[in-house]
């Protein structure tokens, strides 16, 4: 018997957890073990081409103005990824000074609580994202990426 | 890690003018960033030392100047163009 499972089992013969509680614990002890016998391997099987594939490359920005001003962006998705996670090595005293100017520019985002997973989960969920803004004047903006 | 920007591509072309095609090879400018990117990461590294010999939380400028210049290299394949009626610039970094 593991050194931890021993554990469990003392704190629910002491009564310090229920039965229920054990239950859960030793649960989650054998789901970690599972993943650490999980053989070491590449995460995606097979030709791993067409995933490439399928994800976005660039972050396109269009904005056709009704006085007759064009503009037309097209930024790596790379680019856009490398300078989100900038923003978690931001010295603090200076991403609080970003913060407050953002927010007084009625853009109220903390970049503090900016993790590694959510940023890639935020890239990840731009292949479905798109932005498509008709204003009264008869400008338009589109945002996407493809 | 991709190569800092080797080319910027500039076009400008008006109506009444004659387009203008400038080729800007940036790479000549790698020596001198390279110059200042050493001498960056000197300084990085002995800040960073100070502030983990102080036992202060942050002491990441040497990862930040390193993620820096990654940054820099991803910006390869951007393009901006502007137009209107009388002008329309298109700019390629590659």
């Amino acid at each position: 018997m593991s050194e931890d499972r021993s554990r469990i089992l003392d704190l629910l013969a002491g009564g310090k957890i229920t039965a229920e509680e054990a239950e859960r614990l030793l649960d989650a002890l054998d789901a970690r073990k599972g993943a650490a016998a999980a053989p070491a391997g590449p995460a995606i099987q097979g030709d791993p081409g067409p995933l490439i594939a399928a994800l976005p490359k660039y972050l396109y920005v269009k904005v056709l103005a009704a006085n007759g001003d064009n503009v037309d962006v097209k930024i790596p998705i790379v680019l856009v990824r490398s300078g989100l996670k900038l923003t978690s090595l931001i010295p603090p005293l200076a991403m609080d000074k970003i913060n407050d100017t953002m927010s007084e520019h009625g853009m109220s985002v903390d970049f503090n609580n900016f993790k590694p997973e959510d940023i890639d989960e935020l890239i990840g969920g731009l292949r479905d994202m798109e932005v498509n803004v008709d204003a009264k004047n008869g400008d338009t903006v589109r945002v996407y990426c493809a | 890690m991709k190569l800092p920007p080797m080319i910027l591509n500039l076009k400008v072309a008006s109506p009444h003018r004659r387009p203008v095609h400038l080729w800007l090879p940036l790479f000549l400018l790698w020596p001198f960033a390279l110059l200042l990117g050493g001498l960056a990461l000197g300084v990085a590294l002995v800040a960073d030392g100070v502030l983990v010999l102080r036992g202060r939380r942050y002491h990441h400028y040497t990862v930040l100047l390193a993620r820096s210049f990654a940054a820099l290299g991803e910006t390869r394949g951007t393009v901006i163009r502007f137009s209107n009626e009388k002008t329309a610039v298109d700019m390629t970094v590659r």
